[in-house]
């Protein structure tokens, strides 16, 4: 029997996904199912089949990262994360893995880092970029817009700076 | 082939077990620190397009460019390397071997006797280190510290308020903090006390592996002992636990160890240290295990006054000189594999002269 990508509980949910041609298979137990995001409901495994079979694109979408499209089942194939804030999109199903492995500590209590100056900025920008692609790409041009008003800004800012 | 030339560094010349005398050195060789970073706002290396990578390698030459005053590093593409060069780097442990021979653009920058450096584009895209010969944790710890308060003074790292410093794997998550001290426990295995050592490292959650680090066997009696646990704790707390909690015994039963094979086994002892003595003066072609082995026999004769005139940080610098590509550094980059055991006996002979 499949065993659930995070437990020894048996999986009773299973998906695929194909990207490029490399398929990603996730395996959870129910518990770890619902932590997961995946959208459950009343139905059961057959009938998900059926619904796929029937193209009715009914089947429940595995939780993908926001910035790094990873999902939790690359994370189990590589052991290494995405990108910083799969940290936070697989907040729930991480907890658990770090406990494990960090001895049942979730805290970190070592030093934090001072604000760093210029080169956030760049970084910055780079960010608003990121989102102005994709509100252009969803056609939210009022949202681009601000976006854009943002960068300006940053840029204004950053060379009165080194004037 | 360029870069590998146009080095300032000669990394044979430049070994930090050059130095003598180092606290503990009868058991300790060398204390490692390193610091796993990751910029914030980009992807971690394995999910980073060529592109990210190639950006944040550029980031972080600014950086070391802007703090060359203050930290004299040279900045090495891995990619311009020449092949001999980067597998001297593997076999110095500054470069990984998985960052060797991946193909995506990946550097490191050394400081003077390679003993501070920091790789770019490995597993996370900053790995600090700083390694010093005998039990200088503390100070290595200083060191990758320093290092990383410049860096963050310029850049912003991916930092969680409740998990701490972020890495690509959740076992780096926290501080992103890894030291480690090398150990030489020949009296240990001897006396079949090694179990004691084990126990210990399992009750304060500390790694203990052997000379090539992951998975790999003992060599030569030497070990190596890390903190497992990166999260919750200080870093200060981390070092301490290796320096004040585990290691004091581990050296106390050591060193007692030798003292009873002085006086309940010499003549055993003395025929080892004699007879891999006479093995390395005398053997024409060693291969690197043997050789390794025979060191480790050597450096526990030396350590119990059985041999005079060959010193410890002889010994030290020979387990890492009769590696293959620093054989080939020394007599040249063309040596055939099955040369390489002639050259070796070679290398050991002429330094062991004196003895
Ligand atoms: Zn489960
Ligand atoms: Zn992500």
């Amino acid at each position: 029997m499949t065993k659930c990508d995070l437990c020894t509980n048996p999986a009773e949910f299973h998906d695929v996904q194909i990207t490029n041609g490399v398929h990603k298979t996730t395996n959870l137990c129910r518990k770890h199912a619902e932590e997961a995001g995946f959208n459950l409901g009343k139905i059961d495994v057959s009938i998900v089949l059926e619904m796929d079979s029937l193209k009715m694109k009914e089947s429940p979408v595995a939780l993908t990262c926001p910035d790094c499209n990873y999902t939790i089942a690359q994370y189990k194939e590589t052991s290494l994360l995405g990108c910083p804030t799969c940290y936070k999109t697989f907040a729930n199903q991480l907890k658990h893995i770090i406990s494990n492995v960090q001895d049942a500590h979730i805290h970190h209590i070592g030093r934090a880092p001072a604000e760093s100056k210029s080169i956030n900025r760049h970084l910055e920008v780079r960010r608003l970029l990121k989102q102005l692609d994709q509100a252009v790409n969803h056609e939210k041009y009022e949202q681009a817009a601000d976006i854009r008003d943002k960068i300006r800004e940053l840029h204004d800012c950053g060379e009165q700076h080194e004037d | 082939m360029t870069a590998g030339n146009n080095m300032k560094i000669d990394p044979v010349k430049n070994c930090p077990f050059n130095r003598e005398n180092s606290p503990f050195a009868d058991v300790v060789l060398s204390s490692r620190a390193r610091l796993a970073r990751n910029l914030d706002g980009f992807p971690f290396v394995n999910r980073a397009s060529l592109s990210d990578c190639r950006e944040v390698a550029s980031l972080v030459k600014h950086i070391c460019d802007d703090i060359q005053e203050k930290e004299d590093l040279e900045w090495v593409n891995l990619d311009e390397l020449d092949n001999l060069t980067t597998e001297l780097f593997v076999e110095r442990h500054l470069v990984s071997s998985t960052l060797a021979h991946a193909s995506h653009p990946r550097a490191i920058a050394i400081g003077p006797e390679l003993s501070r450096s920091v790789m770019i584009n490995e597993e996370d895209h900053i790995r600090i280190q700083s390694l010093r010969p005998g039990l200088q944790l503390e100070e290595a710890r200083k060191d990758v510290d320093t290092l990383d308060l410049r860096i963050e003074e310029i850049i912003a790292y991916a930092f969680d308020e409740d998990l701490g410093f972020l890495t690509a794997c959740p076992t780096n998550v926290g501080t992103g903090a890894r030291f480690s001290i090398m150990l030489h426990l020949p009296a240990l295995r001897i006396i079949k006390d090694l179990q004691l050592v084990r126990n210990a490292c399992e009750g304060m959650s500390l790694a203990i592996r052997g000379y090539q680090g992951e998975g790999s066997k003992a060599i030569a009696d030497l070990y190596q002992v890390s903190n497992q646990v990166t999260l919750g704790y200080t870093e200060e707390q981390l070092c301490s636990v290796i320096a004040n909690d585990f290691l004091p015994s581990v050296i106390k039963w050591e060193r007692e160890g030798r003292k009873t094979i002085l006086e309940n086994q010499f003549s055993k002892l003395e025929d080892q240290t004699h007879r891999s003595l006479g093995l390395l003066k005398n053997a024409r072609m060693l291969k690197l295990h043997e050789a390794m082995q025979c060191l480790g026999n050597i450096r526990l004769g030396v350590c119990t006054g059985l041999l005079e005139n060959v010193d410890l940080p002889t010994i030290n610098k020979l387990f890492i000189e009769i590696h293959p590509s620093h054989l080939r550094w020394e007599f040249g980059r063309d040596i055939p594999d099955d040369k390489l055991a002639s050259f070796r006996s070679e290398l050991i002979r002429e330094k062991l002269q004196k003895c």
